[in-house]
């Protein structure tokens, strides 16, 4: 579904990424790890087509990203929610599709509100809602628009974690049931376990500030997450899920 | 959810009974210290001028009215589409808008006498004028505003390819609003203030010119009434702004 082959994104002093190869199938949710400034959200930004690669190629079910974003096939999810604040929650959902030139689905977007857990919010103003509840609006609106890919940059960096993991939880009931391909960029490692079928280490060789020497940022370590599915809290607390993190955080300090 | 639900109805006794009190202590004053009236009329001499020739005061009043009408909605349609274009290219912004921020400090009622020079007395001359007092602050304003919306709305709208008029028109200027009316309070204040030194140095009517000729014949009682007819004026005006922006933002 996602695929990139050789990508580097420099900017004018600073490259952010180089020798990016990935692919990520249809269906699947990969989530990519690593610390702040390690190009990840560049990552997820390239493929999206918000930034342009420098060298390489991206492709969305074979075309280039900006054939994706005409046809409305990309759903991103930033961390700020980036509601309109004057629109309720429900015009909120609507306007990316509106926006998107595709025809409006009110009843749709009610419903899917519904089962994100926002029943008797639709008409609120985003100040009158929670972080969390933001986000779920925020999710809806990606998923209301019809984007087979979600593009997802740390939605849940601001929330407390307590409500990041009902968000986890919430999020892959959410992609059982309409199976997009997901690319989630997350900071916590933990949370990219719980979440990803794929789980990618993106760091800056040698360095752990990159943005001080500009070592770009690179993937350093794939896992393959193999935790059973569906997921819920109780895995959180399990050995596998404990011992799977623990890799993780191993590539991430080096010792691969 | 109407205007009257969310503001209170502010209690007008006390102002009102202000009012009162300072319209008394003036006819108090001209009356217990029998001053001439052609220092300071009492409030019933100012209000028998009103009465005695309304068709005056009103004609006049028209005339200001339109030069503040057409010269405002001229400068706030200019000062507009200027925002817009400088904000649209960057080459533009960068090269004009220190100037724009910088010609607010310039006052403007100094132009007056130039555009005496080249344009001579007249209706058209006033309108000008009014219009580029009202066209600074909506300028700053709006070019303020447009520059507001925040990267990530307009990276969500890139991931969709949106085309930029629905861009513009749904969430650019919906975000540059509260900034688009402060400019506007600022104009509509301006643009009386400017009408009426049009009227003394750019054109013969209006209650400006009225208050003028009033002074060199020294009828404080006909600048006095000139000026009850003008307040009303300026603050209608600012009402109807602030009118429309409470219909039209949010927040």
């Amino acid at each position: 579904m996602i695929h990139a082959e050789d990508l580097s994104v420099s900017y004018d002093d600073l490259d952010a990424l180089a020798d990016v190869d990935l692919d990520v199938d249809e269906g699947e949710f990969v989530t990519v790890v690593g610390p702040s400034g390690c190009g990840k959200t560049t990552l997820l930004r390239t493929i999206g087509g918000l930034e342009e690669p420098t060298t390489g190629t991206v492709t969305v079910d074979g075309d280039p990203p900006d054939v994706a974003q005409s046809a409305a096939r990309l759903g991103f999810v930033f961390q700020d929610h980036t509601l309109l604040p004057w629109k309720s929650a429900v015009e909120n959902v609507t306007f990316l599709r509106r926006m998107a030139g595709k025809d409006p689905d009110p009843a749709g977007a009610r419903d899917l509100l519904t089962t994100t857990g926002l029943d008797g919010f639709e008409d609120a103003r985003p100040s009158e809602l929670s972080g969390g509840m933001k986000q779920r609006v925020a999710i809806a609106r990606a998923v209301h628009l019809g984007a087979d890919v979600l593009l997802m940059d740390e939605p849940f960096g601001e929330l407390d974690e307590i409500t990041r993991d009902e968000m986890g939880v919430e999020i892959l009931r959410l992609w059982r049931r309409n199976r997009k391909t997901v690319v989630f960029v997350t900071h916590s490692v933990p949370e990219a376990v719980f979440l990803g079928d794929r789980c990618l280490v993106v760091a800056a060789e040698g360095d752990a500030d990159p943005a001080a020497n500009g070592s770009p940022g690179r993937i350093v370590a794939e896992f393959d997450i193999d935790l059973s599915r569906p997921r819920d809290e109780s895995v959180l607390g399990s050995e596998a899920f404990g011992a799977q993190v623990a890799r993780v955080r191993g590539a991430l300090h080096g010792d691969t | 959810m109407s205007v009257a639900d969310r503001v209170p109805v502010p209690d007008a006794t006390l102002p009102l009974a202000g009012l009162a009190v300072a319209v008394a202590c003036w006819w108090a004053v001209t009356v217990a210290f029998a001053i001439p009236p052609f220092l300071l009329p009492s409030p019933a001499a100012v209000l028998a001028r009103l009465v005695g020739n309304p068709e005056l005061y009103l004609t006049h009043a028209v005339e200001t009215l339109r030069k503040i009408l057409v010269g405002g909605a001229a400068g706030v349609t200019a000062g507009f589409t200027l925002a817009v274009v400088v904000v649209a290219v960057p080459l533009l912004r960068r090269a004009l808008y220190p100037y724009l921020v910088a010609a607010r400090v310039l006052p403007k009622i100094a132009v007056a006498p130039v555009f005496l020079i080249y344009f001579g007395v007249g209706f058209e001359t006033a309108v000008l004028f009014v219009a580029l007092v009202v066209f600074f602050p909506v300028v700053v304003g709006t070019a303020a505003g447009l520059s507001r919306t925040p990267d990530a709305h307009l990276d969500l709208l890139r991931s969709v390819d949106a085309d930029p008029l629905r861009t513009f028109l749904s969430v650019r200027l919906p975000h540059a609003l509260p900034d688009v009316f402060a400019g506007l309070k600022q104009s509509v204040t301006l643009s009386v203030v400017g009408a009426v030194v049009a009227e003394w140095v750019l054109s013969n009517d209006g209650l400006g010119a009225l208050i003028l000729a009033a002074s060199e014949n020294v009828q404080v009682d006909v600048m006095l009434a000139a000026l009850a007819v003008l307040l009303p004026i300026g603050l209608g005006l600012y009402g109807g702004v602030l009118l429309c922006q409470r219909a039209v933002t949010w927040g």
